[in-house]
């Protein structure tokens, strides 16, 4: 009996201290509603050190993000970086990221669990290679049965766009060895010999070729052209909530694509500089990269749909998701208008 | 009962899959995929497992033996020991793949890191701890070898500190999974779910994935205490019974 009671007790400590606890979007939400809207003053941002998402690093390094939101209320840009799209969502899903550079990919998994955002704008197309260490002889996509690869996890752009390839061209998918892991793991285990080749985004493609570890055989946009790769996403609050803010950051956004495609030396050594990263090696990657900086999200939707069904028919995502679950293009018009 | 309860009723006030996935939604993403925990998962988490343990039982032992028994050989090992134990697991992951490959070895060497150092610990304190007057009882008996010495004296006496270092260092092991399934050794693994179904944002799978290593984790250890506390070591229990 007194164990029933304490038990009892302890679930209700549980259940008062668990009611305290709620979603930060969820909580928004309700009281939006009832409340005047609050305008943020700082704006959380996510990127990755890729040079797909250049654009966020130029608008940071020039304080285009500083300057040009600073009328909106806008006092603080918190920017966080992440290696990888997943980590990046949750944090979004978690509502510690308003806007996120990421791949189109990960956003597709992150709606289908609930997440309040849509993506509004382009950052690249194309932009990944299929690298093979020097002694692996390649003919062919059906030269890669018996190989072991190694690219990004299951349900990831690379791991789409790569296995979409492989069956168009009949290539039997079991006996391709495929190694879901990090970057920083397949750069490592090419470099090590350890694996025949990696389908990586760049830089990571640059690197393994200067290290005289690998070379390119394969580009992603040969095997999917135009498919799209990053994008700029925006928290559903904020695109209710702050219009013209939302407006205005893809028009920075803009600015900054264009300033990269204008400038791409300067673009480079401002990557490098703020990731750490070897300048020749990302001037390398830029030269050699069938990559492209964009903006209009329109170019992306076709194959970000087509993403979405493939993780349908994976099982990766419970549901059928359109265009206008994943994009809003709205804003993007009224920005170049 | 009660902890099942308390999640229930704890989950349904949070009212949000990510935050807490309820207990009724973790059994219903369970009923989907037992056969492949079964199947895939749990064999080969179990296969990292051993791997790694039995490295760690391979090298800690006669390692901790050696530190414990002969103190010149504590004085050079200690300082090298002490140098690598704080070294976490997940620090090795670089090496374990240029070493050994994207291979299950990769993985079991990445639980061996986290368990080498509890056995070796324990061993060596056992033997250090050994009373110098069982020593000296078995020499007058007639063991005056160090081997024999070892053999009928030190090892039965450390038995139970090196049993308490394998309960310890398989638990670590148990931990090292999630980290040694993540970097592509394998398709299948509950450390490997883990983390795949945390990129796909299906929390119940991923907090099913962490009960069922925190359930098989208590049946391991279980299993060891019935078979070497119960059983090998059943003379302890007039000491303190």
């Amino acid at each position: 009996m007194r164990k029933f009671i304490f038990i009892a007790l302890l679930a209700a400590v549980v259940v008062v201290t668990m009611g305290c606890i709620s979603s930060p979007e969820k909580s928004g939400n309700a009281t939006s509603s009832e409340k005047t809207t609050v305008n943020i003053t700082t704006l959380h941002v996510g990127y990755q050190p890729s040079t797909h998402q250049i654009a966020e690093m130029v608008a940071s390094e020039k304080g285009w993000w500083a300057e040009d939101l600073k009328p909106f209320g806008v006092a603080t840009v918190d920017e966080k970086v992440f290696q990888s799209g997943p980590p990046e969502m949750q944090a979004m899903l978690a509502g510690a990221l308003d806007i996120a550079y990421v791949g189109t990919a990960p956003p597709i998994t992150a709606i289908a669990q609930g997440l309040d955002a849509k993506i509004v704008a382009a950052v690249n197309i194309n932009g990944s290679d299929l690298v093979l260490r020097p002694n692996v002889t390649y003919s062919g996509p059906k030269s890669l049965e018996g190989l072991s690869i190694g690219t990004f996890p299951p349900g990831s752009i690379q791991d789409i766009v790569m296995k979409k390839w492989l069956e168009d061209n009949g290539v039997d998918i079991s006996k391709v060895q495929i190694h879901g892991m990090g970057p920083g793991d397949a750069v490592t285990a090419i470099e090590a010999g350890k694996i025949d080749g990696v389908f990586l985004p760049h830089p990571s493609p640059a690197q393994i070729s200067l290290d005289g570890k690998g070379r390119s055989v394969v580009q992603s946009g040969e095997m999917w052209p135009n498919h799209a790769c990053c994008s700029l996403l925006i928290s559903g609050k904020l695109l209710r909530d702050q219009p013209a803010l939302v407006e205005q950051i893809i028009k920075t956004h803009i600015k900054a694509t264009e300033y990269v495609n204008a400038h791409p030396d300067e673009a480079a050594q401002i990557y490098a500089q703020k990731t750490g990263q070897n300048l020749a090696m990302v001037k390398e990657s830029i030269k050699s990269w069938d990559g492209k900086w964009i903006s209009d999200p329109t170019i992306q939707i076709p194959s970000t749909v087509e993403y979405a069904k493939i993780d349908q028919k994976l099982g990766y995502i419970n549901k059928t998701l359109s265009k206008d679950d994943l994009f809003d293009t709205g804003f993007y018009v009224k920005a170049v208008a | 009962m009660g902890l099942i309860l308390a999640w229930q009723i704890a989950a349904a006030a949070v009212n949000d899959k990510l935050l807490l996935p309820s207990f009724l939604q973790v059994a219903a993403a369970f009923s989907r995929v037992w056969p492949t925990i079964l199947i895939e998962d749990l064999p080969t988490s179990l296969l990292h497992f051993l791997i790694g343990m039995a490295g760690g039982l391979l090298v800690a032992l006669p390692l901790g033996m050696i530190m414990g028994w002969f103190r010149a050989a504590d004085r050079i090992l200690d300082p090298i020991v002490e140098i690598f134990r704080p070294i976490p697991p997940l620090a090795w992951i670089p090496f374990a793949i240029v070493w050994f490959g994207l291979t299950d070895t990769a993985a079991g060497f990445i639980i061996f890191v986290g368990a080498v150092f509890p056995i070796l610990i324990n061993t060596y304190v056992g033997f250090r701890n050994l009373p110098r007057v069982y020593v000296e009882s078995a020499k007058v008996l007639g063991a005056t070898r160090d081997l024999d010495l070892v053999r009928y004296v030190a090892f039965p006496y450390a038995m139970p500190s090196i049993a308490g270092g394998i309960r310890i260092a398989m638990g670590i092991a148990w931990m090292c999974l999630v980290a040694a399934e993540q970097f592509g050794v394998s398709s299948s693994g509950l450390g490997y779910k883990i983390w795949s179904y945390y990129y796909l944002h299906q929390m119940d799978y991923v907090l099913l994935y962490i009960v069922m290593l925190g359930l098989l984790g208590l049946l391991i250890d279980k299993t060891f205490r019935y078979v070497v506390e119960e059983k090998l070591l059943k003379w302890q229990v007039g000491l303190t019974q």
